[in-house]
């Protein structure tokens, strides 16, 4: 007994086995249990000491009855039977008419990464990690004497020192070429959470019934790989047991295929392309993207700056968001060029990109052959859900997109 | 419900880790059950019901800070995260601000933050009050076709509170919220709007009719938009667009980063920040109020502070630990829940209303009129400002056509002295607020 316990001392196959009765007890297609123990630790480096230490063992699990487009959830931090019982009890609520419960057959699956992990940090000692912080803290500081302030997360990351000398923004629509690997978030927001099941289910998504259809310039490729090498948003499985794949959603610029999850996948007769994703036993899983990229082009990246007589080159996006139903989706440069006669010069600080998915996505007019996919960072939102994520891209050139800053 | 012996629990897993060597021990445990259904076409898609229970624990020794957090509260457990605790936290830097805030919270007046009416929705009431709400979107218009969703939810808070220095204190607390989300379509064209209503008392919370009336009219009003020209000109905030720009002003009053040199308003108390219209405040004691508790979660009793008086910057938002730094009192901010620090964040967080002395949209020649928000462009360190939005264009004092696909963007200090009106239409229906404001100038990035 005590921290680590395994969840299975818990949940046999018996236990499982009655919970999962009585949350079809009323009826419904499906029925999931998910459990889950985690141990974090967590060390936060400011002004170069070793600010605060934290340790966390959530633990917990919840009960998923599925009718139709209708769900029933319910969790419980207690990880016993007696209250994971109730919860399917709460769950199996949803089902508003008593139809015929189904027999059910639970068995064993192992399912195994197709990838090994390089570098395991989570299971160094406590000792290697303050080293890393402190290394980290110490390199910031040595990158030039304007640093005043540094503050380290264990697993984050510190930046950056050009942003000091930059002039402000411009405004208005003009070519912009967007550096590789980061750069992703771009295609993430713009076309990625528009393919997700849920907004193609319900009619709300922008790509909703555009199969078949063409939704980006005829260079763009699109994928979605559960399987990237060490990807944040890799895995074996998803959340719903369903194995992770490679899916390529975009082909020659024609929309191939949605992101699935099984609900969703059941409503609109397609398979689960391993995409129901969800961020601890206190949520049910939702159709969420995993490494989502542009495939590499053909076009050497130092190209791509030529003959742009005025433009911007985002060295780094920030954050941002899109709104599925509209399209409209915007970004935050962290890190920006202007672009002067095909050459990159003043750096340029404060600008956002803003546009609409299917009209930006026609405006791709080169891509590289320099594919990069981000393995160390990314966390995609969504219905108050975290979840790793990895994105990437070549360096990729757009004909144009609104620039916005705080000069004209 | 949080039950009698969980709190012992607490108690004796902080006498534990006393004795264990740590000087100061304070331990926050936190029960929460919300019931939130969602809604789609009349029918129920979602029902969803959520029992959390979880215990954090703060440890001092030798003014080295530790800190554990658990959902599990076995005791064989607790043991467990109190040793590892304890060695871990001898690698931490001492920190003369390492220690608990030796005050202690007095008793308060009730502050009507629990309803017990709210306690007692069941899911059908959820149900009956989303599809109410989605039925008057639909009747407003026949554009209205169809929903995101409409979700309806009620939540009971109850935390316990104690620490080596502080007898337990308890509080709890209700909210419940109804949000609609339908979506206006013309041709190929689909726009969604949003309308949330969110109270601590069942009573005070809008009709739903209403709040599906507000939401359909929102998406409607998005039909048909278009870029407009970059320029510098006139640019009114509604009030919701002002408590997002609020929000994201907050780590600026921060007194951790005021201290580490991240804000820029650091070293300005006493100065002209805002417009001489503008009044900030931040006040944990509203009655009824969303963010309204009777103590923070470091046990400060909270407090109503004025940030920012008729434009000069008074005062900036603390924890215990900034405040001792700062030499001032504490301002009852130290916000967490028990998987987390407390960090210095806002309680019932302001722009005041002010007596109207010109109208805001009526005496613009020509400017924006900023409904929605979205984007990350807000740096409150280096104080550089753009974001997306979409709003109306404003001809002759009225708004003449939507507007999308457009940024804003200034410098935050002169867009703060810049602002030249602010409403009176404050409405509470989260925690943070604000009416109608107008910035003097700033710079639309939008077509050529």
């Amino acid at each position: 007994m005590g921290i680590g316990q395994e969840l299975r001392d818990v949940l046999n196959e018996e236990t499982v086995n009655r919970i999962l009765q009585e949350a079809l007890a009323r009826g419904g297609d499906a029925a999931d249990l998910f459990a889950e123990q985690r141990f974090r630790t967590s060390i936060v480096l400011d002004s170069g000491k070793i600010d605060s230490v934290t340790y966390g063992y959530p633990r917990g699990g919840g009960v998923r009855v599925v009718l139709r487009n209708q769900t029933g959830y319910a969790f419980s931090d207690e990880l016993t039977y007696n209250s994971l019982l109730d919860a399917a009890r709460v769950a199996s609520s949803v089902v508003e008419t008593q139809s015929r419960a189904n027999p059910i057959d639970v068995t064993r699956r192992t399912l195994l990464p197709p990838f090994t992990l390089v570098n395991p940090e989570p299971l160094m000692p406590e000792a290697g990690k303050l080293d890393i912080l402190r290394r980290m803290d110490a390199a910031a500081r040595a990158a030039d004497p304007r640093i005043v302030s540094v503050r380290i997360e264990y697993m984050d990351d510190v930046r950056d020192v050009l942003i000091m000398e930059a002039g402000p923004a411009p405004a208005g629509p003009m070519p912009v070429v967007v550096a590789p690997g980061w750069g992703g978030v771009l295609i993430h927001e713009s076309l990625g959470h528009a393919l997700e099941a849920d907004g193609i289910r319900r009619g709300t998504s922008l790509l909703a019934g555009l199969q078949g259809t063409r939704v980006a310039s005829p260079l763009v490729r699109v994928v979605d790989d559960a399987r990237w090498p060490n990807g944040r948003g890799s895995y074996a499985m998803d959340d719903e047991g369903a194995p992770g794949q490679r899916t390529v959603a975009v082909e020659g610029g024609i929309l191939q295929s949605y992101l699935v999850d099984k609900q969703n996948g059941r409503l609109l007769t397609q398979k689960s392309t391993g995409n129901g994703r969800r961020m601890s036993y206190r949520n049910w899983p939702i159709p969420r993207m995993t490494n989502t990229y542009i495939d590499k082009g053909t076009s050497d990246p130092a190209s791509l700056l030529n003959g742009i007589t005025k433009g911007l080159y985002a060295a780094e996006l920030g954050g941002g968001s899109v709104e599925t139903t509209s399209g409209n989706f915007n970004f935050a440069v962290r890190e920006g060029y202007w672009i002067e006669n095909g050459k990159l010069t003043r750096p340029v600080r404060g600008a956002v990109l803003v546009g609409n998915s299917l009209e930006t996505m026609q405006r791709i007019e080169g891509i590289g052959n320099d594919l990069k996919v981000e393995t160390t960072r990314g966390t995609c939102g969504k219905d108050g859900q975290q979840v790793p994520v990895g994105v990437g891209q070549p360096t990729v050139r757009f004909s144009s997109i609104t620039v916005g800053g705080p000069s004209i | 419900m949080p039950r009698q012996p969980a709190y012992d629990l607490a108690d004796k897993v902080r006498v534990q880790a006393e004795r264990s060597g740590a000087q100061e021990v304070e331990t926050y445990l936190e029960t929460n059950t919300t019931i939130e259904v969602r809604i789609r076409q009349g029918q129920l898609e979602l029902l969803s019901q959520s029992a959390i229970q979880g215990l954090g624990l703060r440890m001092f020794r030798d003014r080295r800070m530790g800190f554990f957090y658990t959902t599990d509260l076995r005791e064989t457990v607790l043991t467990e995260l109190v040793n590892r605790t304890l060695a871990l936290t001898n690698e931490a830097t001492p920190r003369e601000e390492n220690k608990l805030p030796e005050y202690l919270a007095s008793s308060q007046s009730d502050l009507e933050i629990y309803d017990p009416a709210v306690v007692q929705l069941r899911p059908e009431d959820l149900v009956k009050m989303a599809r109410a709400a989605e039925d008057s979107a639909f009747a407003k218009n026949e554009r209205i076709q169809t929903t995101r969703d409409v979700r309806c939810g009620a939540s009971l808070y109850e935390v316990f509170f104690s620490n080596t220095f502080i007898a337990r204190q308890t509080f709890r607390a209700t909210s419940v919220w109804l949000a609609a989300t339908p979506i206006a379509t013309e041709g190929a064209q689909k726009r969604e709007g949003t309308y949330v209503d969110r109270k601590r008392f069942l009573s005070d919370l809008a009709r739903p009719e209403q709040i599906g009336e507000r939401a359909a009219e929102r998406a409607l009003a998005r039909l048909g938009a278009a870029a407009v020209a970059s320029g510098r000109v006139p640019v009114v905030f509604s009030a919701e667009a002002a408590a997002i720009f609020l929000q994201g002003l907050l780590p600026a009053l921060s007194a951790l980063n005021v201290i580490e040199q991240r804000s820029f308003l650091a070293g300005k108390i006493g100065q002209a920040v805002a417009g001489p219209s503008v009044t900030i405040i931040d006040d944990g004691t509203m009655r009824r109020g969303l963010g309204t508790r009777y103590f923070d979660g470091e046990g400060v009793q909270t407090h109503r502070t004025v940030l920012v008086e008729r434009g000069i910057l008074r005062q900036y938002v603390h924890s215990a630990a900034t405040a001792r730094r700062m030499n001032v009192p504490a301002t009852g901010n130290g916000i967490r829940s028990y998987d987390s620090l407390p960090t210095i964040g806002p309680t019932n967080f302001y722009i005041d209303a002010f007596s109207k002395t010109r109208p805001l949209i009526e005496d613009v020649a020509q400017g924006l009129y900023v409904n929605g928000l979205a984007g990350f462009g807000m740096d409150t360190v280096s104080g550089e400002y753009s974001q997306q939005v979409d709003g109306h264009w404003i001809e002759k004092g009225v708004l003449a056509k939507p507007v999308e696909g457009v940024t804003v963007a200034g410098r935050l200090d002169e867009m703060l002295l810049g602002i030249d009106a602010v409403g009176r239409d404050l409405d509470f229906r989260n925690n943070i607020a604000s009416p109608t404001i107008r910035f003097k100038e700033l710079t639309v990035g939008g077509a050529a």
